[in-house]
């Protein structure tokens, strides 16, 4: 086995916080979810994990260097943050091939690697507007096509999944599949667990700082599916997919939210909610849907009690 | 347990801090803080025209007597720092502020190359501000005056030389500032207005250690009335101005990437 990330005992505190305690895992080819509620640690394992922060104790490696102060391993690694953050004034074609020029490709090949990218995230008819104006889900897949663009070997998606519709969910769930099968190494932060399942079983489960187990996805799974799960679904025709959605079995409860228009759902089967969902795209014009982790908070607790 | 990759080096210094800069030039130039502080820069450009379409009937002084006396009072000594101090403080905290920085610290260049493009955008935003309007100060104060516009070109040419070497050294203190501190702007402006607005003027050796009175120096066609400040203000040699700014400038930059290349960027959502 070949292992691109190390973490041997690395722990990692702000102050008197302790975000990440006694960390060890090694990570080779294939895509590995990292799983917890808001606040276990995710956000810090990965900035770790790509030499964002120093650990206070123990050493994390990427691709066999200390991953702190070793810029040159980023020629083979790729970084989709959780933060909403971008050049605004840039169109999306030249987000990526601006960056992609810090690789070190020069104009027309960086150009030539950027659309190639937007086109895999399904951009291209917007990647000449500026990002100022993307909607939430076309921030999202921009952020991933510059981290996608280099071909990197380890790729770091922090919530990548986040505000897209359920194609695009669909679509980039299977490039993760597919980069995995390439001999990637993903790790994919997410509390979304359907959209894990579809990529893979293998999953760190962290909480309170603390990689509990590398756990096998289908117990994880049972144990949400007897805890309702609450999603938020943003569609054009809001009262039409709610009268779809209510004929559903395993809906707990149903919200129209009058200030937003959002429709707020509280399932036990997420599965077949999200399929429904998914068939029911196009007609009610479905546009950005996210699932809430409060659940998935008592699921942990459950297990760090087990 | 070792990686199969085959990593490549960090790439070279300065192709990557060409690459960072041309990024930050798009981002720095067209930005609301450029075009406010461009009206500011150009409001000399705007009483020099007034002064020369409603001349006072007792102005003691020529045309280029006013220009020195502007490119001394208003630009080298007051504006240009404080133009330093808002661009140059903001190089890298721009960054931390707006989350983007992460997509310079996860490519494979070094933060020496970050720093040196940042740097390289911030002088040439700051200098493309700052020119026009010096120039365009000089045109409206000396043109169709008895001395005329050939009369002054060569001090205009060591004046903007003043200028530059000016925005270069405080916005090496700003930048050190910058990323030395979370918040740089009010340090900045106590070190502006209370250090450099003050001791400068002190007698004895206080203004050897501000930078106003070395910057101040390099401009010498300024007029003599200055009121207090000229019965007590210091000044040195062109030479020896140069020497301490341009030694300044390269200490503080050296410093400001000896703590950026070793501080940790806490980027979160």
């Amino acid at each position: 086995m070949t292992a691109r990330v190390v973490f041997r005992k690395a722990s990692r505190w702000y102050g008197p916080v302790m975000a990440l305690n006694d960390v060890s895992f090694e990570l080779g080819p294939g895509v590995f979810g990292l799983l917890g509620p808001n606040g276990a640690g995710k956000s810090s394992l990965l900035k770790l994990a790509c030499g964002q922060l120093r650990p206070s104790q123990g050493t994390v490696e990427l691709l066999g260097r200390p991953a702190f102060g070793s810029p040159e391993v980023f020629h083979s690694v790729g970084l989709c943050s959780d933060t909403d953050a971008f050049f605004e004034d840039f169109t999306g074609l030249q987000f990526v091939s601006a960056l992609l020029s810090l690789n070190g490709f020069d104009r027309a090949e960086a150009e030539k690697l950027a659309t190639a990218a937007i086109e895999t995230v399904d951009l291209k008819d917007a990647m000449h507007r500026k990002i100022g104006g993307y909607s939430k889900g076309m921030r999202q897949r921009i952020k991933l096509a510059q981290a996608l663009a280099h071909q990197p070997e380890v790729l770091f998606l922090d919530e990548p999944l986040t505000g897209m519709d359920p194609q695009n969910r669909k679509r980039i769930s299977d490039l993760m599949k597919r980069l995995g099968e390439e001999g990637r190494t993903v790790l994919v932060s997410t509390h979304i667990l359907h959209e894990l399942e579809q990529v893979t079983r293998r999953v760190l489960l962290i909480h309170n700082g603390r990689v509990l187990a590398e756990g096998d996805l289908g117990e994880i799974r049972d144990l949400l599916d007897r805890h309702p799960r609450s999603v938020r679904l943003k569609a054009r025709d809001a009262r039409g997919l709610a009268r779809e959605l209510v004929l559903l079995p395993d809906l707990v409860s149903l919200n129209l939210e009058d200030a937003t228009g959002h429709l707020l759902a509280e399932i036990r089967k997420p599965d077949a909610f999200f399929s429904r969902v998914q068939e029911l795209s196009a007609t009610f014009g479905v546009e950005e849907m996210w699932v809430t982790d409060e659940n998935l908070e008592s699921v942990f607790s459950y297990l760090v009690r087990k | 347990m070792t990686t199969e990759t085959e990593i490549r080096a960090t790439r070279p210094v300065w192709s990557a801090a060409r690459d960072v800069f041309f990024i930050s030039i798009e981002r720095m130039l067209p930005r609301p803080r450029s075009f406010w502080v461009f009206l500011l820069l150009a409001l000399p450009v705007l009483l020099g025209g007034l002064l020369r379409i409603y001349p006072p009937k007792d102005l003691p002084l020529t045309g280029f007597e006013l220009y020195g006396m502007v490119i001394a009072l208003f630009f080298v000594r007051n504006l240009l720092p404080l133009v330093a101090l808002l661009f140059g403080s903001a190089l890298i905290s721009d960054g931390v502020d707006s989350k983007t920085l992460t997509y310079f610290l996860t490519r494979p260049i070094s933060r020496l190359s970050i720093f040196l493009g940042e740097f390289l955008a911030y002088l040439v935003t700051v200098l493309t501000l700052t020119v026009p309007c010096v120039v365009l100060t000089y045109v409206v104060l000396c043109a169709g005056t008895p001395q005329g516009l050939g009369f002054g070109a060569p001090n205009l040419i060591q004046d903007l030389g003043a200028s530059a070497l000016t925005l270069f050294t405080y916005g090496s203190v700003f930048a050190l500032l910058g990323v030395s501190l979370k918040r740089p702007l009010i340090p900045g402006l106590l070190f502006l207005f209370v250090w450099e607005g003050f001791v400068a003027n002190f007698p004895g050796d206080a203004p050897n250690y501000t930078l106003t009175a070395y910057a101040r120096s390099l401009i010498r066609h300024r007029p003599s009335e200055e009121g207090l400040a000229e019965l007590f203000s210091k000044f040195f040699g062109v030479g020896e101005s140069v020497l301490v700014l341009g030694i300044t400038g390269v200490v503080c930059l050296a410093l400001a990437v000896w703590i950026f290349s070793r501080r940790e960027y806490v980027i979160s959502s």
